[in-house]
């Protein structure tokens, strides 16, 4: 009975991801012992966890004034203000685009097709010529991640005010409801999980941006660091913790945004 | 013809509400076309439609898919607009009625706002018409214990059953006191068993409330229970075939469903369908 | 009458969804041309060249444009082939072994948010032994960059596919008393079809992406990608406009041809 019990928790969902986590670390390890034996230089290669972590802690200056962590975080800051920033700029003009192709048709004609387009054009690879174009690094980085933020929540939004059921609409319109209220009774909640569909795209894009500009020019953040620790300009530790806090503030971003609307649409918690 | 319209509309201008005939809806020589998808003729979903329907009547629209009672409907509700002919509520036309909120619309699907409460289900429209929070709030809870409902007012719509789903519709309708209540094919995604409860319901309410309901349906069993009189209509072009009395004493309960009467009245409704 | 005049209006509806995009395209292009765009964003021609200069270079460089688009379709479509492939088996262990398959996935999921700049340079040290030639070790990193990016989503909508059937239809196959090879092929794999371009619509613009990303931290220098950030180092903007277009176009194209092929094979489903 008690066993059964022990036995269902051992398999219960989170369990499972642990161990997939877990078989990930053992991987990681078996290769970094056959790098070890056969590499120079392993740590450029695929160093231990346990030194990665050690590295995380150490009290050792890695230049004038800062150890690893200190650098790597106050870059962290730099990334994510300006990813923060164009993330927002994308969310405001991505939803008012939704919302002026939905009010009038010419817009959503005009627009559409180029929303459809920049979906195949690869942003990130224009950065460089951004970057050129706005010749300040900080304003680029918000432009990219601007950019990669507003479609995803454009097209997804406009996609949940399109999914309201004709009836919804017909029964705004025997309520002669103003058009005000259709808007913010109707189709703005409606299209609620649409738009953090958006969201939950774009949120990890905007910070693979902002990372991407950071290597282009100088004037910190967390990729202008991973490219010097890349050319051996500090220890080689900081470009390893910053892949792994990268990919860490990623995912947090990915689940920050179903926090958020977890909170904001309560009835999706209960059931399905 | 034409002039005997003036001068009803005439009348009606210089009548106040309450002294007016009972007439509630008068639809005269109504005709709905839809153009065809692929550019041919234009199909008639309404033809040469005549009827009148009495304040605190329950009148049922009865017919096979295709015979225009759900078209004739959305007419009547400024949701669809008449080809030519003359539909008038009250002495004025269906959109004056429908921007005085004077519809209530119940919908086959209860077309609930899953984001929202019951109980701010019920609130919507009471929302809409700007009505103060206290008014709002004690008109819900009146809605709700009428529809049995109360005690689920903070549940959301997917933890409701169908059935309770289709009575907050309800609740939701009769919330901003409609004159009228437009009914289409309300009950018919619902078993057996429970469409035979709110029917009981309905009745009820409708005797409580003593609005008009114009309710669409293509159960004849349903039509003849509820209604006090059956518009039966016929498909290709969607036409009425036969206006059905029904005097069944009221209330009606499940034992009225056995009489002879009750299954006189559903072989003669049956039997006026013309063409199918 | 009435109902005239509403076929027009559809008429006109068709007209003008084709129209007004046009329009707007060459609006956009006489603002550039007469350079009031370049007033507008704030710019130069240096900078943002002209249209008619950004296509003389292409037509005066295509030799190497080519050599260039050619490496990174190479890598393009390599990684986009492995990772499917390697997608949709993970896929089917997922299907086989669902209670483990299920977790795997959702790790496999977490990597969809790690940026592709943190997995290059580590696939570009790992594979530094791979061959003596420069142009080859750095292609198989780029490739395995691109691997990745299409394994996550392939494996994701591999296994709904494979799994989330409609309702009752597992039901009828264990009626006909079908073995689970025979569901799988007859049921799963020909469900699993329209979740497989699902996959492809992310994953063809996002290899094209992760492609010119991962030319950027290639030891080699080569690539369409590579050239746009080389030629904007030697401030040669015009050049590297010319293949920024050409970026865009190889993403446009490659997309168009997938749509081509989803329109061809999942004809008369939904």
């Amino acid at each position: 009975m008690n066993l059964g019990k022990i036995k269902k928790a051992l398999l219960s969902k989170q369990m499972v991801i642990a161990y997939w986590v877990l078989g990930l670390v053992v991987i990681w390890e078996i290769l970094a012992v056959i790098i070890e034996h056969t590499k120079r230089t392993p740590e450029n290669v695929l160093p231990h966890l346990h030194q990665i972590a050690q590295s995380i802690f150490s009290k050792d200056l890695v230049n004038m004034d800062q150890t690893a962590l200190q650098i790597v975080l106050s870059n962290t800051g730099i990334t994510l203000q300006r990813a923060g920033i164009g993330f927002l700029i994308g969310i405001a003009v991505g939803y008012l685009l939704a919302l002026i192709m939905n009010m009038f048709s010419w817009a959503e004609k005009v627009v559409f097709p180029y929303l459809m387009i920049i979906q195949m054009i690869p942003i990130l690879g224009m950065a460089p010529i951004v970057l050129a174009m706005t010749k300040d690094i900080n304003k680029s980085r918000i432009v990219i991640a601007a950019l990669l933020t507003f479609y995803p929540v454009a097209t997804n939004t406009l996609a949940g005010f399109k999914s309201v059921m004709k009836e919804k609409h017909e029964l705004m319109y025997s309520m002669a409801a103003k058009k005000s209220d259709v808007y913010k009774k109707l189709l703005i909640p409606a299209s609620m999980p649409y738009f953090f569909t958006g969201l939950k795209i774009s949120a990890p894009m905007a910070i693979t941006a902002s990372i991407l500009v950071d290597t282009l020019q100088g004037g910190g953040g967390l990729g202008c660091m991973l490219s010097q620790s890349l050319k051996h300009a500090m220890t080689i530790y900081v470009f390893w913790q910053i892949v792994f806090l990268s990919a860490i503030i990623g995912i947090a971003s990915y689940y920050l945004m179903s926090v958020i609307e977890k909170l904001i649409s309560p009835y999706k918690k209960v059931g399905r | 013809m034409a002039a005997a319209t003036s001068i009803t509309k005439e009348y009606q201008k210089f009548t106040p509400m309450e002294n007016e005939t009972d007439t509630e809806i008068k639809i005269e020589d109504l005709w709905v076309k839809f153009p065809d998808k692929n550019g041919g003729e234009p199909v008639t979903a309404l033809q040469n439609i005549n009827m009148d329907i009495k304040q605190g009547e329950f009148v049922s629209l009865v017919g096979p898919s295709g015979c225009g009672k759900t078209t004739l409907l959305r007419t009547i509700a400024d949701l669809q607009p008449p080809s030519t002919g003359n539909i008038s509520v009250r002495g004025k036309t269906p959109r004056e009625i429908r921007l005085q909120k004077k519809y209530g619309i119940v919908f086959q699907n209860p077309v609930l706002y899953e984001w929202r409460t019951v109980r701010r289900n019920v609130c919507m429209p009471m929302e809409l018409m700007g009505l103060p929070k206290k008014y709002r709030t004690a008109r819900v809870t009146e809605m709700l214990e009428m529809v049995g409902l109360y005690n689920f007012g903070k549940l959301y719509p997917h933890e409701l059953s169908g059935g309770m789903q289709q009575r907050v519709g309800i609740a939701r309708a009769l919330a901003i006191k409609p004159e009228i209540l437009l009914m289409d094919e309300p009950f018919s995604a619902l078993d057996e068993f429970t469409k035979e409860k709110l029917h009981e319901d309905l009745q009820t309410i409708w005797s409580k409330t003593n609005k008009t309901i114009l309710f669409v349906t293509h159960n004849i069993q349903e039509a003849v229970f509820l209604s006090d009189r059956v518009i039966v209509m016929s498909p290709h072009p969607g036409r009425i075939s036969a206006i059905v009395d029904i005097d069944l004493p009221r209330p009606r309960t499940l034992a009225t469903r056995d009489t002879t009467e009750f299954n006189a009245l559903v072989s003669k409704v049956r039997n006026s369908f013309e063409g199918v | 009458m009435e109902i005239e005049k509403l076929q027009d209006r559809t008429n006109v509806e068709k007209l003008t969804t084709v129209l007004y995009p046009v329009l707007f395209g060459i609006f956009i292009a006489v603002l550039w041309q007469t350079q009031i765009l370049h007033k507008i964003l704030g710019t130069d021609t240096f900078t943002l060249p002209l249209p008619g200069r950004i296509i003389s270079i292409i037509g005066d460089n295509h030799a190497t444009i080519l050599k260039n688009v050619g490496a990174t379709l190479i890598v393009a479509l390599g990684g986009l082939t492995a990772g499917s492939l390697f997608g949709y088996l993970l896929g089917i262990i997922s299907t086989a072994f669902p209670k483990w398959g299920a977790g795997g996935l959702t790790v496999v999921s977490a990597f969809n948010a790690v940026p592709i700049i943190a997995i290059a340079p580590i696939l570009n040290n790992l594979t530094k032994d791979f061959s003596k030639d420069a142009n080859t070790r750095s292609m198989l990193a780029k490739m395995l960059v691109v691997m990745i990016t299409c394994t996550v989503a392939m494996s994701i909508n591999a296994y709904r596919g494979l799994t989330e059937l409609k309702p009752f239809s597992l039901d009828l196959m264990q009626s006909f008393a079908a073995s689970k090879l025979e569901i799988f092929f007859k049921l799963r794999v020909p469900n699993s079809v329209p979740y497989i371009f699902t996959a492809l619509r992310v994953s063809v613009p996002a290899c094209v992406i992760s492609a010119l990303v991962s030319e950027y931290f290639a030891e080699y220098i080569i690539g369409v990608g590579r050239q746009i950030r080389e030629n904007i180092v030697l401030a040669q903007y015009a050049t590297a406009w010319a293949y920024i277009f050409v970026a865009c176009a190889i993403g446009i194209i490659m997309y168009l041809i997938l749509l081509t092929l989803e329109g061809i094979l999942l004809k008369g489903r939904r």
